[in-house]
Parts: structure tokens; sequence; C-alpha cells
């Protein structure tokens, strides 16, 4: 297993791949150090629930084209050379998906714990009084990690039946602005598609008052019933994904 | 004989119409293998069914005396090389990075690598971005993946295509001595019978997915049945001798062609003919060309 999983890195030098997330990353920092210029929060607890708020909404807008990108990178290195073929010679189809998949979710897991410790640094250079609470850690966790990894999936069966990349990516732009609706209108729609489980795992609330121009965060319930249908969306999804890329690449077994 | 691959009623169904049928492939160890037929035949169809790349409808493969199955196939293919109708690559690593790749799959050593790259003459392109190779030189590099780790069984689909002559000419000598150089067995599929003809010791012929002949290439010359080839001054005397003998002939190209005969039945026509103020000035025994032999096997006209 070991040498498929190198096999993969091999495969991705010279890619600069490694690029499209530092650039999402650095264009989320901006994003954040101009709108915290606009804002004023009151209480310590208040500047962390903004940050939070804010990164999962941007999250919601810019990790589908992000992960769309990035999957597309991945894959489409099989598609251009004509490669299947011969890798479905000498390793196994359903641990060539596995280890793709692998690969894309090291870059994408490694990308939430890069917010996360952008978080923590514009927090302190911003001078949010206090830290992270547990609880806002595993609800990031599960809400950047987890429905990122969905996204991947997803985007990673697109990525690998598309002769033309170019549908895969719109599938992605489409995704982030399904995702922002999704937090702005409110339908049973919305558990049906995984780009809109960023709002739904969202983990923290906002009122406006519209009299007081103030805007009042607030601690939202995990939406549970949100949580599992993501959780067996995603082990269906892997199952369903591995089984149909065995059977749709050249290759038996 | 040993067989280095067998297939048993190698079947194979697109939608209910079947593209090969019942294949019955034997082929010897350490030897060149020629599997031809017009294009769409099914030379591709069966030697993907022999590396597993497309689902078997019927029949068996046994690669090396295993029969292949589902559990077994990646550990008998990483002891076969293989090239499918076109190479793969990566094509923004350099050649030795996609030989690299193909290295770390299949386990074997990194000088293995050098190895390949001499034995296709790529030392000197091996670190540049195959995006930047002409056809050509990504075939070779297609071959020296499937040469990497010196496997038993190489596989080459048409490999010599998108090649220019010089190039056609060392990819046919590399193939003709690797079984002696290696021990290699090459199960070569081609189009083009005289290519056929300056490599192969064995030969198949699959035409309408059917295996119409497959035997040493000596035995397909045997079906040649030649003929002879008779110029004479005086063709008119000539004709009389042939006919007073019963002999049939045609005449083509100003000469006159006559079923093969035996040595003793040669020397006493010529005495005739001589005799009969013929003139004869040329004899000769023409061999019909390998696409010839095919047409009759096939009873197929027009381009291959």
């Amino acid at each position: 297993m070991l040498c498929e999983w190198k096999t993969e890195w091999m495969k991705v030098r010279r890619k600069k791949i490694v690029l499209i997330p530092a650039a999402f990353l650095l264009f989320t920092f901006l994003w954040l150090s101009w709108a915290v210029r606009s804002t004023h929060v009151d209480s310590a607890e208040d500047s962390w629930m903004w940050l939070l708020l804010c990164i999962s909404i941007v999250n919601t807008i810019l990790m589908p084209t992000m992960i769309a990108m990035l999957a597309s990178r991945l894959c489409d290195v099989e598609l251009k050379g004509n490669t299947l073929k011969l890798l479905c010679t000498m390793e196994r189809k359903g641990r060539l998906f596995d280890m793709k998949l692998l690969t894309g979710a090291v870059y994408v897991e490694g990308y939430v714990a890069m917010e996360l410790v952008m978080m923590l640094v514009f927090a302190r250079t911003h001078g949010f009084a206090g830290g992270l609470t547990l609880r806002h850690l595993i609800c990031f966790l599960l809400q950047c990690g987890l429905v990122s990894l969905g996204v991947l999936l997803f985007q990673m069966l697109l990525s690998l039946f598309s002769a033309n990349q170019i549908l895969p990516l719109a599938v992605g732009l489409a995704g982030s602005f399904l995702g922002l609706f999704s937090w702005f209108m409110s339908s049973p729609f919305w558990r049906v598609i995984v780009w809109s489980y960023y709002n739904l795992l969202a983990y923290i609330g906002q009122n406006w008052e519209e009299s007081s121009h103030v805007v009042s965060f607030y601690e939202r319930p995990l939406d549970q019933t949100a949580l599992v249908t993501l959780l067996a969306a995603l082990s269906i999804g892997y199952v369903w994904s591995r089984q149909l890329f065995m059977r749709r690449t050249p290759g038996c077994g | 004989m040993e067989y280095m691959v067998e297939t048993k009623g190698l079947t194979k169904q697109y939608r209910g119409k079947e593209v090969v049928k019942d294949v019955d492939l034997k082929v010897p160890k350490a030897c060149v293998y020629g599997f031809m037929g017009p294009n769409g035949a099914g030379k591709s169809t069966t030697l993907k069914m022999l590396l597993s790349l497309i689902q078997i409808s019927a029949g068996q493969v046994t690669i090396g005396g295993k029969s292949v199955n589902r559990k077994n196939r990646i550990a008998i293919l990483k002891n076969t090389g293989s090239l499918i109708e076109s190479p793969s690559y990566y094509g923004h690593l350099t050649g030795r990075e996609n030989l690299e790749i193909v290295q770390t799959l299949k386990k074997v050593p990194k000088q293995e690598i050098d190895k390949v790259l001499k034995l296709v003459r790529m030392e000197e392109q091996q670190d540049k971005k195959v995006r930047e190779y002409s056809l050509g030189m990504k075939q070779r590099l297609g071959l020296a993946e499937a040469l990497l780790g010196s496997p038993a069984l190489l596989i080459l689909d048409e490999p010599t295509n998108g090649l220019d002559p010089a190039g056609i000419s060392e990819i046919r000598e590399l193939i003709r001595e690797l079984p002696e150089r290696m021990g290699m067995t090459v199960l070569v599929s081609s189009h083009l019978l005289g290519e056929m003809d300056q490599m192969a010791d064995y030969v198949g012929i699959i035409n309408h997915g059917q295996l119409i002949f497959q035997d040493k290439l000596e035995v397909l010359h045997e079906h040649s049945r030649g003929s002879l080839r008779l110029c004479a001054m005086n063709q008119a005397a000539a004709l009389r001798v042939l006919k007073r003998e019963g002999i049939s002939c045609t005449l083509k190209e100003g000469a006159l062609e006559l079923p093969r005969l035996s040595d003793d039945a040669t020397a006493r026509l010529i005495d005739l003919l001589s005799g009969g103020g013929a003139g004869v000035y040329r004899v000769e025994e023409k061999q019909k060309s390998l696409e010839e032999i095919f047409l009759s096997l096939t009873g197929r006209r027009g381009s291959l």
C-alpha cells in the first residue's frame, strides 16, 4: 500500500498543487482583515463568535471552488496521459481510488488545519481575548473538515469521469453559490445537496436588530440529523463511488 | 510444448454481438508471436482480455501456467509488460520520473530504469518533460515502461504506430532480440504483414473475431503454394509447348505464370521449351507474399 501511496505524490510533482490552498488561505485572511475593520464587537466572546461565523460563511463560498480545483488537478493527470490502463495492470483499482482520495483528503484537511492556525493568529493580532473553546473547535472540524470531505468525494468522482475538466469546475462553482444561498433561504432541498451542509452544520448564529443596527451572536445547537445524514451519505457515497470507479475504468478487480 | 499464454474459448460480447469468438491462443515461451488481423478484427480486444483490462464474456486465460482470475491478476500482470493502443504517460513529468512511478509500482530496483532507457535509446531525452516528446519518443517511453523489471511476457499492441522508418526498424530489431537476450516472450499485434515477416517466429491470424490460423511463420509460408514465372523470347512457341503438355498458364506482366511443379517436371519442361524454340531466358519460383496468403486465408480483398 505504501508504494501506491508514494506514487500518488510522485504523480503530482511539478503540479504546484499546494499553491491552490495557499492562495485560498491568503484570500480568506485578506477577506477577514477587510471584514474586521467594519465590524464592532463588544465582548471577547462575541469576537470569537464573529470570527467563527465569518469563517463558516467564507468557507461555504470558497471551499467548493477550491476543492473542485484540487480534485481536478489530482485527477486530470491520469486522464491526460491515458494512464489508467497502465496503472490497472500494476495496482488494484479500488486501491488506486482510495489513494487518490486520500491524497485529496491530505490537501483538504491540511487546509482546514492551516485555517485553524490562521484563525488563532488572526485572533491574537486583532486582540481577541480568550481562546477557542473545545466545543467551537469540534464543531469547526465537523463543519469544515467533514463537509469538505463529502465535497471532495463528489468532485473527485466527477473529475475522474470527465474528459473535459470544465464540467467539474463549473459544478464546484455552482456549489459555492448553492451553499451560500442555503444560508439565506430555508428549504428542505438543502438537505440533499452536500454544499449546504456548511450551513446546516453551522454552530454560531446571528441576530440583526434592524432598529439599533446591532448584531448579536448566539450558539446554534448542532443539527444532529444533518450530522447523521452527512456521515451516512459519506459512507454510502464512498462505497458507491469506489464501486463505480472499479466498474467504469479499464481493468477487472 | 510449454506455452507462456494460452487461452481457451476466449470470447467477448458487446451488446450481444460477439467481437471475439472462441479464440484458443497458444503462445510458446521465449519467442515473438505475431498477432495479425485487419483493423477491427479483434486484436486489441483479445490483448485487453489477456491483461484483464476488459471483462471476458467466456473462456479462460492462462499466463505462465497460471489461470488468471480476479485475485491473482495483479501478481501475474506484475511480471508482464504491456503497451496497448497508445503509450501511457504523465506529460508534466520527465521520462525518467514516469519510469520511476512504474518502477515503484512494480517494486523493481532503480537500476532497471537506466537499463531500459539504454535499451530503447532514450538516455539523452530522459530529463525532458514527456509533453515535449514526439509521438515516436512517447512510444519508446511506453516500451521502456513495459520493459521495466524484465517481465517474462511483453504484450505490445501495434508498437510501431507513429514511428518514423528509422524508429520502426529500431523497435523491430529490439523486439526481435528480446527473446534471445532476455528470455522474454513477446506477443505483438500488427496489421502490417511485412512487419511480422521480419520479426515473428509464430503467427496467429484473427479475422472477424475468429482465429483463422496459428502456427510457425514457416508453416504460413508453406501455405503460399508458390508459382513458376517463366520468361521466353518466343511466347507463342512456349504457349504451344505448354498447351501440348496440358499445363495451364496465365500471362502476367510479360511473363508466363505456371502452377508450381516438382523439380523433375520443371527440368523436363525446360528441356521441352528449349526444343520447341521458346528461347527461355528466365525461370523463377514466385512465393506468395504474406499479404496474398492472408487474403487467401480470409477471402478478403483490398486494404488491410
